[in-house]
């Protein structure tokens, strides 16, 4: 009897591996239809149907492991743009032919050697003729390698590390606003509401992005005044903070600035909450723009983050008119409808970056009048725009493709009045939406 | 080895394999073959240690890692070419092993299983702090070095081919220590180490010697790996996840054997592959994984090819 049961066991564990051997791609989904369209008539060369070409926009999406919840809006901002696109008849070139894109993606499990392997493979067999990074700085800089050496051109969203655009690619465009400028406002926010703070606490993620973003806003801080009394990394994956609290208090600092990503920086914060951490300010990166941060309740009251984005961003037809740029894609509001409809809930910026990245290409493939790499690259050279997302220019000198158009906000979590956890902007001043909650009641 | 039949049959296999890429042009095929060597020269060398001589380290990914450091600080702040960076920083990683061996080699079973985490941990911690490293922000290579190897298309395929031959010759030590009186030896302490020092197995030093030489293969894959990656970090350099990966992928095809670790290591990320890009399951394709390898290590926990040799012992003279 034991003895069947093992051998059916085998012959199931062997047919099921059988089964998934073979190393087939899966079928692709549309084909690219321009050649293929039958004429109607040879008569009709007077009216040329017009052309519609089919183009592939590959990409890897963190569907497992560390990043699926911030990779998951930016997706869902990127497929928002794609039904926008097809409702609007895709995009029209300038000789009449319409551009229709078809989205192809796989699961990256948030680690590098996947995001190699599923960038070539969308390259080489799904025939992808432009892409989007994945989300992360780590995971894009190994998807901006691959794709600068097919010669791909690669709009990088949810990637904010500057170094990546200092190694000399060519086809890498950055829709997000660089890290080395993530914090920098949360500290002149703590200059204007508060001379009297001096004593700034830096507690980050001993990892790549944010350590970027604090080696740029130590020196930052001490330009405008303030002693850094600690500066310490924390390992990916903390979920214990007890021993940093315990420092923090020791140093006595009057604002904490920091975190990491989704996972540790909300355990930081619920946890500074919870041990009643007397500090006036508390600015995370990260965390506090990804919706789910309501979740912590009152913990999440009075934390700041800086934001790439927000649904009460003050950008506008009539604002670009003020600055002088060309307006382009939909409004802010029809922008927040638009997603709350779909998904049910207000997006943040990782979903508008993801909506944008789409944004920008259109926008470069109706510049160029063509899906040629070159001339999209050019146009994208070129661009300096004003969208629902901010404004748009790229650096083309020496840290080519590198964003400089585009400005941080900073959100605050606050109760309304009827009690519900909210996150109006509190800075810059100029698109302020809110009183600034400071100090925090602890 | 060079008279057995077994061994130019493997050495065939692989070969015609490794070089289906090279002969189709396939850039796809290349980047997959590129893990599966890869896998199948950390799984190969692990098994040095684990399937000869029975001791379970949990660290085997700290070499990789560290080797990929090492390998990488040469070829970004010192200029050296990829040749002469890879060889080192092999050297440098059995060096490392061979030091730490004769102190945590003393330690048997589980406690060395855990001592081997501890290491890996402390490694990593030491890396991510440690400023000519880059620290936590890691390192990265200008694309322009790639230019040295005649652009980056040609870059890949040269690491590819250095990745080939390595494979090849980590299987070959492989082959060599399992029919050598080194091996016997290991093989013994794997038994009974008591009764083996009894015996006169030099148990120590046999020991430290094949934890150097288990060592000494992940460390030159870093450097290929990360050369090709561009950019090196503390989180992707010591990943604890890969070091159980390669675990599995040793049990999976079957300890102590030669062919297990290939066999385990093609399986394994083939089905990982196929699961992840295919439209059926790549939403559920961790849970699928898991519960087939469950199914495995319950049912046939000798291994794939352990349970060949004991099913059919005619085959036992050509899969070793």
């Amino acid at each position: 009897m034991g003895r069947w049961m093992k051998i059916s066991g085998i012959l199931v564990a062997l047919a099921v591996l059988a089964a998934c051997a073979p190393p087939t791609p899966p079928a692709p989904t549309a084909t690219p239809m321009a050649p293929a369209q039958p004429q109607p008539s040879p008569t009709a060369a007077a009216s040329p149907a017009p052309a519609v070409k089919t183009i592939v926009l590959g990409f890897t999406a963190s569907q497992t492991g560390k990043l699926t919840k911030e990779s998951k809006e930016q997706v869902q901002g990127l497929q928002l743009w794609l039904e926008d696109l097809k409702r609007a008849g895709g995009i029209r070139l300038p000789d009449g032919t319409t551009i229709q894109v078809e989205l192809k993606f796989y699961d990256d499990e948030s680690t590098k050697e996947r995001v190699q392997q599923l960038y070539v493979k969308l390259i080489t067999e799904d025939k992808a003729d432009f892409l989007i990074s994945p989300y992360s700085s780590g995971l894009a800089d190994a998807a901006a390698v691959i794709a600068e050496q097919y010669g791909k051109l690669m709009i990088t969203t949810g990637a904010a590390s500057d170094s990546t655009y200092e190694k000399g690619y060519q086809h890498i465009f950055q829709i997000y606003t660089p890290s080395s400028r993530y914090l920098t406002g949360a500290i002149d926010f703590l200059k204007k509401m508060d001379p009297n703070a001096k004593r700034i606490a830096i507690v980050y993620e001993n990892e790549k992005f944010s350590t970027d973003v604090v080696k740029a806003a130590k020196p930052y801080a001490e330009s405008q005044g303030f002693e850094v009394v600690l500066f310490e990394g924390y390992e990916t994956g903390t979920t214990d903070f007890g021993p940093f609290i315990n420092k923090i208090v020791a140093a006595n600092p009057d604002a904490i600035i920091g975190g990491g990503h989704f996972q540790d920086g909300s355990t930081l914060a619920k946890q500074l909450f919870e041990k009643k951490v007397p500090v006036k300010m508390i600015a995370l990166l990260v965390a506090p723009a990804v919706p789910e941060f309501a979740q912590l309740g009152d913990a999440a009251v009075g934390v700041i983050g800086p934001s790439q984005w927000e649904p009460g961003a003050k950008y506008s037809p009539d604002t670009a008119r003020a600055a002088g740029l060309p307006w382009y894609g939909p409004t802010v509001e029809e922008f927040v409808k638009a997603y709350k409809d779909k998904y049910g809930y207000e997006p943040g910026y990782h979903a508008a970056g993801g909506y944008a990245a789409g944004l920008v290409l259109q926008k470069a493939i109706e510049d160029a009048g063509s899906i040629e790499t070159a001339k999209v690259k050019a146009a994208l050279e070129k661009m300096d725009i004003m969208t629902f997302y901010g404004r748009i220019k790229f650096d083309t000198e020496k840290a080519h493709g590198k964003q400089i158009g585009h400005e941080m906000v900073y959100l605050q979590w606050q109760k309304d009045a009827s009690g519900n956890l909210v996150r109006p902007i509190v800075w810059p001043e100029a698109a302020q939406a809110a009183k600034p909650l400071y100090p925090l009641s602890r | 080895m060079w008279r057995s039949g077994s061994w130019w049959l493997t050495l065939a296999l692989l070969l015609g394999a490794g070089l289906s890429p090279v002969i189709t042009g396939s850039a796809t095929l290349r980047e997959d073959m590129f893990l599966i060597l890869m896998l199948i020269t950390l799984a190969s060398s692990l098994n040095i240690l684990l399937g000869y001589t029975g001791y379970v380290n949990f660290g085997h990914i700290v070499f990789f890692g560290l080797g990929g450091y090492i390998g990488f600080y040469l070829m970004h702040r010192h200029g050296w070419s990829l040749w002469p960076a890879t060889v080192a920083a092999g050297l440098a990683t059995a060096a490392l092993a061979f030091a730490l061996g004769m102190i945590i080699l003393r330690l048997r079973g589980a406690y060395f299983a855990l001592a081997t985490i501890g290491i890996n941990e402390a490694v990593r911690a030491f890396v991510a702090n440690f400023e000519p490293f880059g620290g936590a922000t890691g390192m990265s290579l200008n694309f322009a070095v790639y230019q040295a190897y005649g652009g980056a298309a040609r870059a890949l395929w040269l690491a590819y081919g250095a990745l080939l031959a390595l494979a090849l010759i980590t299987v070959g030590i492989s082959f060599a220590v399992k029919h050598s009186k080194f091996g016997l030896g290991l093989m013994a302490i794997r038994e009974d180490e008591d009764a083996a020092l009894v015996l006169g197995v030099r148990g120590p030093q046999v020991k430290t010697l094949a934890y150097a030489l288990s060592a000494l293969f992940p460390g030159m894959v870093g450097v290929l790996f990360f050369f090709k990656n561009g950019n090196i970090e503390p989180g992707d350099a010591f990943r604890l996840h890969l070091s159980i990966e390669t675990l599995v992928m040793v049990m999976l095809g079957g300890q102590g054997t030669v062919w297990g670790p290939i066999l385990g290591a093609a399986l394994y990320e083939r089905l990982r592959g196929y699961l992840l890009t295919s439209p059926l399951f790549k939403n559920l394709h961790l849970a699928f994984a898991g519960a087939l390898l469950l199914m495995i290590i319950l049912f046939v926990p000798a291994g794939f090819i352990g349970w060949l040799r004991a099913r059919f012992p005619v085959v036992r003279r050509v899969v070793v």
